[in-house]
């Protein structure tokens, strides 16, 4: 994907030195000012989301605006959201470490840790949709005295294991990704704390050729499983719709559709958080102008792909010909909710058109608002998907309408607020940048002339 | 019945009193201490203001929002079973229930004493076993907290000593003066013995006045026949036996008394074969009715055009003296049709004209019956006894005026609430010296009386009535009266000098006369059979007056037409949860009223529905929602009744708008006025959102022709292996065809099945829970639309989509081929629904049960879980009623009969639509059906394998547009 011969990372820069401008974020922390702020805005959310969550278990799942026919709607369409941005975080890390992309070394960290709160912020829709969550239990193949099982013909039933499966991977691979860094910011932190807190999590690393090779072939072997799960965790997630019956659900184009939504949006989140991380922390020079390009790219191609899948779902309508399947196509392209489907178009692929120029790539601000655009448009899509779908099923005398409520709202800031706090520690007090990989990579650059 | 989401608050909540006497003064406020404090009820007078003061700053502090008492407590096992009881058990009593004064025989069914379910009395020869929405909601009104509960004076509690000795002083004053200056008001009572009371009242003190006042039904009625006949006379006309009905604006199918038989009747000549259309239906109408949906050509006539139409039908027919009016083009082509058809079919041709309707057209239409030879079929009969020579409210009203009136007792009606307000009624009764309400409600009459007197539920009476055909239905109690209440019979026994009347005597007194020797077994035998065998008086001679009526030029503006609601009737059933929840047909509104008009009307005036409108007749106005009607005639207006109560409880107060409020005292259900766009509007509880069909085949329509072919058996593929089926394989066909779109399945479902009731709110944001819908549904032009009705309750697919979907296995399918529900181990993922194609399936989006001290529950059927929330529901195929057959079957050692399971549906369906059955039995009724050239599958080609399938309606020949 980039000329392998090029350099990313600027060359005029010693290994110690990176080392130290790395670990010395957590140790000493540059900008708490703008920490702290951010912090009491993400916890302020995380405590709507309480909140609104207490409102929910004591009064019922009616305290959304979901009904008869749009018996889904905020809670599952923000639980695929979420899931599609998790998705970057293990793509970019994963897959791009088994394919050599050696760009991929400053991205990949806090690309995964976005994974992982993204996960968990998906991972709590489904509980918090339940009639009744407190027998969320029952999902799970345990022996019950009765004797029953979970059924495993249902999506929802494969959904449980798929995103627990991506979620233990995702985090075993985040954390093996760690380790070496969790060592080198244990042998610079002074405080006792700092050096308890590090040593425990290093695991005892001390950077033997035994453990780098150890280390690596897990890395890799993670690594391996990962992708996969990228692919088949929203391959499913797009079955919870695409095994219903329901016109504009049940379509064989959803898996991919799904995934490469997943990336497109995944991939915006990535690009908004290097942007941010960047400036935040005066990382330019090893988030470089280099790396937006790059990502700049791989954004344009989600788009493209995602494109398609808008333009093949219109194809799949038209030429089934069936009633019901143009009928949701019209509601979808003029109905009421229309504003989703030309918001999603709007918001996903115009500004997107911008990266097709190398300076709008490399420039922050630009690429942020593409970004930003992106992740909204995606959020249209989910909502579009779920909503135009679902109001306006079948039979004429089902068809129904749905408005969110104050709650469908608070419950999403909400989440928003659980993704951002641990997000916000995690830069805190670990490594945002991959310390031995960018060091890794540098020295090779470096060595690169000579050899 | 309380709606957890939508309880209201008393709207004197957040007022701060400057001292509570003031409050305590206040009647709303005494209005609601009595619902909220029924011990308060049981103090004297002194005690309780003590007790007012006492509770005042507790009452201050909650802001009256506290929570409130109930006399319902647990149902507790017996520690010895006394012998003959078996919990469990359900015992079933004929008995009857009253809508406008005539009897609805029903078998109520009781568990552990208390009824819960009514279905159709079978043997009863008025509606042989069939029901409308009312019968089936009136076990609810017996568990309305909101009844009386104990006389009153004056808005303070009192003992029936009390009241017993006031009657004693007034008694003595009337044996002075003969009953001078005593009047007797009575809502529409057709029950003998109140008759016969009424009589030795009146022989007692015969100078007493009686008058009689019905918002709806009544002698109202029978006005119209006088036109046309010169004497009053009640038509039941026999549609089993007519092959062509031409209604001039008649309802006949719609909600009412006579509901019941005449859709029997009708749906039995309608499905004379099985390979034609029998009956056919023309209607000209002026507001679209299910009658006019179920019509084969049906025209939209202004109301105060109906009798052009009915003199250009006369004028066709050759009735001298029919001059040819001046009809349009629609009008005429319709009236060629329909005169066409009557020619063709003489002697079983049939023209039917509204008892809302005027003199002109009553009048044109008998003739037309004459020359058509139809006099026969028209079932003239005297009109069912009622109370001799009752006077009218408005004799009442101008008696008052003159003084003439120093004790007015009413019994059983509402007349502050349900008289024109023109006629001032309030303004009268506060002339009367001492006034006396009886009812079981203390309303807006009740309050305005000086006394109180509550009556028993219908359910806890001892009475009779007769049915809307004239045989006399014996009411017995099912169950002991809840509150110290007595029958209308012990309040009359008082009035008549008598102590501590018993409550049967006065009915036994009544039929001891009548049934002559071997009282007791007859007796017993009409109690059991639920009805009296009488000999039917021989039908008068009737000839149709011969001079027409013209009625008196127009005046200028739109013709506002009133009807009473579908579902609330005239306002009496306000506070029952389960009527303003039902749907109303053709509009699919609940919790209120609109006004209904054409689609013309709605362009001329930019309106659409939910708009707020300012009618205004003479010198009155009310404003409400409208609703555009499709088929609507451009220049009428519809109000409807029932509305706009602030006294019916906690249910039924401030819904809508009242219509009686604009109602002329002299020209009751059609008048003139105008509309006005008041520029504001309101999200109507509708229950279906859309109701054009959009192109889609979801009602099938099929000629005669086209059902010779003989039925190819058609099954999606499937990649799923088939189920093996157990012995019985349950299926429903509904033939739509005989659907009338009258919602009394759904009542009935929602009272066998403990459906929640949810509230408005809840239904405008789609969360009705009825188990079955009646979509509704019209093709064509909005001017002149086709109407049609489905039901749909759950498809039980064999091949179901909600049973892949579910994660835990809580809807899964039975061996007999029944997509079961398991509330208990759902946790409400909404997969089930998510996948759903037919959207049956319903949601306990919040707790949506009664209060766990509320006396609903005991209304709740105990053979079927009360949902909690967070869990799934949907129809069942009523499940409980397959496996008590299963279970009398089994005690028998023999296989289910075709016929022995009878869902609630099925049972209550007034046109026997709904058949259920077992379709492995080549011999069931089910089977046959599903052989039908109308069979039909719904969304066939999703390859659901749908076991609920349907009967495709009967296309109207050429030429319908």
């Amino acid at each position: 994907m980039t000329d392998r011969t090029a350099d990313i990372l600027p060359q005029d820069q010693s290994l110690g030195r990176v080392s130290d401008q790395l670990t010395g974020i957590p140790l000493h922390f540059p900008t708490r000012r703008r920490w702290w702020i951010a912090m009491i805005i993400a916890s302020a959310l995380l405590l709507l989301l309480v909140i609104s969550t207490t409102a929910l278990f004591t009064r019922g799942v009616g305290i959304w605006g979901i009904n008869i026919p749009v018996n889904w709607a905020f809670a599952i369409h923000n639980y695929v959201w979420w899931l599609g941005i998790g998705h970057a975080g293990t793509l970019i890390s994963a897959l791009l470490l088994l394919t050599g992309s050696e760009w991929r070394n400053s991205l990949n960290r806090f690309a995964e840790t976005m994974t992982l709160f993204a996960v968990i912020c998906a991972g709590i829709y489904p509980v918090l949709h339940l009639g009744r969550p407190w027998y969320l239990y029952w999902m799970f193949p345990y022996p019950a005295t009765m004797g029953i099982w979970p059924q495993f013909r249902s999506p929802l039933e494969w959904d449980i294991w798929a995103v627990l499966t991506y979620l233990t991977v995702s985090l075993a691979f985040w954390y093996t990704g760690l380790i070496p860094d969790f060592a080198a910011a244990r042998d610079r932190s002074r405080k006792r704390g700092w050096q308890i807190f590090f040593g425990i999590t290093s695991l005892g690393w001390r950077g033997s050729a035994a453990h780098w090779q150890r280390w690596q072939q897990a890395y890799r072997v993670t690594a391996g499983l990962a992708v996969p799960l990228v692919v088949s965790v929203h391959s499913e997630v797009s079955l919870l719709f695409a095994a219903g019956q329901i016109p504009g659900w049940h379509s064989t184009i959803f898996p991919p559709y799904f995934v490469l939504g997943a990336a497109f949006s995944g991939f915006a989140v990535v690009a908004i958080i290097a942007i941010a991380l960047r400036s935040l922390f005066a990382l330019g020079n090893l988030v470089t102008d280099d790396h937006l390009d790059v990502l700049g790219k791989v954004l344009l191609a989600c788009g493209l792909m995602t494109g398609y899948g808008y333009l093949f779902e219109v194809f799949d309508a038209l030429y089934s010909g069936g009633a019901h399947e143009m009928r949701t196509l019209s509601d979808r392209l003029t109905g009421a909710y229309a504003w989703t489907y030309w918001g999603a178009i709007a918001f996903n692929f115009v500004p997107l058109q911008g990266l097709w120029w190398r300076s709008v790539r490399r420039s922050g601000w630009m690429l942020l608002s593409i970004s930003i655009s992106v992740a909204i448009g995606m959020w249209l899509e989910r909502y579009m998907i779920l909503v135009t779908s679902l109001y306006r099923d079948f039979l004429v005398s089902s068809w129904g309408a749905f408005t969110p409520t104050f709650w469908d709202w608070s419950t999403y800031l909400g989440t928003i607020g659980l993704f951002l706090v641990p997000f916000l520690l995690a830069i805190r007090f670990i490594p945002m940048i991959s310390i031995f990989e960018t060091e890794e990579l540098l020295h090779k650059e470096q060595e690169r002339p000579h050899g | 019945m309380r709606r957890p989401a939508t309880k209201p608050d008393h709207p004197r909540g957040p007022v701060l009193w400057s001292s509570l006497e003031e409050l305590s003064g206040d009647p709303a406020f005494e209005a609601w201490v009595d619902a909220e404090y029924p011990v308060a009820a049981t103090f004297g007078p002194t005690a309780r203001r003590t007790f007012l003061k006492l509770m005042g700053a507790s009452f201050a502090l909650a802001g009256l929002a506290g929570c409130e008492k109930s006399p319902f407590v647990a149902a507790l096992p017996y520690v010895e079973q006394p012998q003959g009881t078996d919990v469990g058990i359900p015992k079933y009593y004929a008995t009857a229930v009253t809508l406008d004064g005539y009897a609805q025989p029903v078998i109520a069914t009781t568990y552990s004493g208390r009824p819960t379910k009514l279905d159709g009395n079978p043997d009863h020869p008025a509606t042989q076993g069939r029901s409308d929405v009312f019968m089936q909601a009136a076990v609810l009104e017996l568990y309305d907290p909101d009844r009386a509960q104990a006389p009153n004076r004056r808005g303070e509690p009192v003992t029936w000593s009390d009241v017993q000795h006031h009657i004693g002083l007034l008694r003595q004053q009337w044996t002075q003066s003969q009953g001078e200056g005593v009047a007797l008001l009575l809502g529409h009572s057709t029950s003998p013995t109140l008759i016969r009371q009424i009589e030795a009242l009146v022989r007692e003190f015969p100078k007493a006045q009686i008058y009689e006042h019905a918002a709806v039904g009544g002698g109202r009625g029978l006005d119209s026949t006088r036109a046309a006949y010169g004497q009053p006379l009640q038509l039941r006309p026999q549609f089993e036996n007519c092959d062509v009905v031409v209604s001039l604006d008649d309802d006949f199918l719609g909600a009412g008394p006579h509901q019941v038989a005449n859709a029997r009747a009708w749906s039995a000549a309608r499905h004379r074969t099985a390979d034609q259309p029998g009956l056919a239906l023309y209607m000209a109408e002026a507001v679209p009715s299910t009658t006019g949906a179920m019509a084969e050509a049906r025209v939209a006539v202004d109301a105060s055009r109906t009798w052009l139409v009915a003199q250009g039908l006369a004028n066709s027919c050759d009735v001298a003296g029919a001059a040819k009016p001046d009809l349009s083009a629609k009008e005429q082509r319709w009236l060629d049709r329909a005169v066409h058809a009557c020619r063709s079919a003489r002697g079983r041709a049939l023209v039917t004209c509204s008892r809302f309707g005027d003199d002109a057209t009553a009048s044109w239409v008998a003739r037309t019956n004459e020359a058509l030879g139809a006099t026969a079929l028209l079932g003239a009969a005297a009109p069912v006894p009622n109370v001799a020579n009752a006077k009218r409210l408005s004799d009442l009203v101008s008696d008052i005026g003159r003084g003439a009136v120093q004790t007015l007792i009413i019994i059983d009606a509402n007349p502050a609430y349900t008289a024109p307000a023109w006629l001032a009624f309030r303004d009268a009764v506060a002339k009367v010296r001492s006034s006396v309400h009886v009812g079981i409600h203390r309303d807006e009459t009740g309050a305005l009386c000086e006394w109180h007197l509550p009556l028993t539920h219908t359910l806890e009476s001892w009475s009779d009535a007769r049915s809307i055909d004239g045989t006399a239905t014996i009411i017995q109690p099912t169950i002991a009266p809840f509150y110290d209440v007595r029958t209308v019979h012990q309040v009359m026994a008082l009035l008549l000098g008598q102590l501590d009347p018993l409550p049967a005597a006065p009915v036994r007194d009544t039929w001891r006369a009548a049934l002559g020797n071997d009282f007791e077994t007859k007796w017993t035998r009409c109690l059991h059979d639920g009805y009296v065998p009488e000999q039917r008086a021989a039908p008068p001679n009737i000839h149709a007056a011969a001079t027409a009526v013209v009625p008196p030029p127009p005046d200028d503006g739109l013709d506002i037409v009133f009807r009473p609601d579908p579902t609330i009737w005239d306002g009496s059933f306000a506070n029952n949860a389960w009527l303003q929840e039902l749907p109303k047909p053709l509009t699919t509104l609940t919790w209120g009223n609109v006004i209904s008009i054409g689609p013309a009307l709605a362009m001329r005036k930019d309106l659409t529905n939910g708009d707020h409108v300012r009618i205004r007749v003479r010198d009155r106005s009310i404003s409400g929602p409208v609703w555009v009607l499709p088929g609507q005639a451009p220049n009428t207006v519809a109000l409807t009744l029932g509305y706009g109560r602030s006294k019916a409880g906690r249910v039924g107060d401030g819904l809508g708008y009242n219509a009686y409020h604009v109602q002329p005292i002299d020209q009751p259900w059609q008048t003139k006025g105008s509309l006005h766009k008041l520029g504001t509007r309101e999200t109507l509880a509708v229950t279906q959102l859309h109701h054009r069909m959009e192109g889609f085949d979801f009602v099938r329509e099929v000629n005669a022709a086209d059902t010779d072919h003989p039925k190819h058996e058609t099954t999606q593929p499937s990649l799923y292996p088939p189920k093996p089926s157990a012995q019985n394989a349950w299926g429903m066909v509904i033939d739509l065809d005989a659907c009338i779109g009258c919602n009394a399945c759904v009542a009935a479902c929602t009272a066998e099945n403990n459906v929640p009731v949810v509230g408005s709110e809840q239904v405008k944001v789609g969360r009705e829970m009825q188990w079955l819908r009646i979509a509704r549904y019209y093709t064509g032009d909005v001017e002149e639309p086709r109407s049609f009705f489905q039901p749909v309750p759950c498809m039980h697919c064999e091949q179901a989509p909600c049973e892949m979907g579910c994660p835990v296995h809580a809807t899964t399918h039975s061996p007999e081929g029944v997509n079961q529900m398991v509330y208990n181990r759902c946790i409400g993922t909404r997969t089930c629904s998510s996948y759903c194609p037919y959207k049956v399936r319903r949601f306990n989006f919040f707790d949506y049960r009664p209060a766990s001290d509320a006396p609903e529950h005991a209304a709740h059927n105990p053979d079927v879980t009360v949902r909690s929330r967070g869990v799934m529901e949907k129809c069942t195929y009523c499940t409980q009623r397959i496996e008590a057959a299963h279970v009398a079957a089994d005690k028998e050692n023999r296989p289910i009969r075709d016929g022995e399971v009878v869902t609630a549906c099925q049972s209550a369906c007034p046109t026997k639509a709904i058949v259920f059955g077992d379709i492995r039995n080549p011999d069931s009724e089910v089977s046959r059906l599903r052989g039908d050239g109308r069979h039909y599958v719904l969304l066939e080609e999703q390859g659901t394998r749908p076991r609920t399938t349907y009967l495709a309606r009967w296309k109207p020949p050429e030429g319908q547009g």
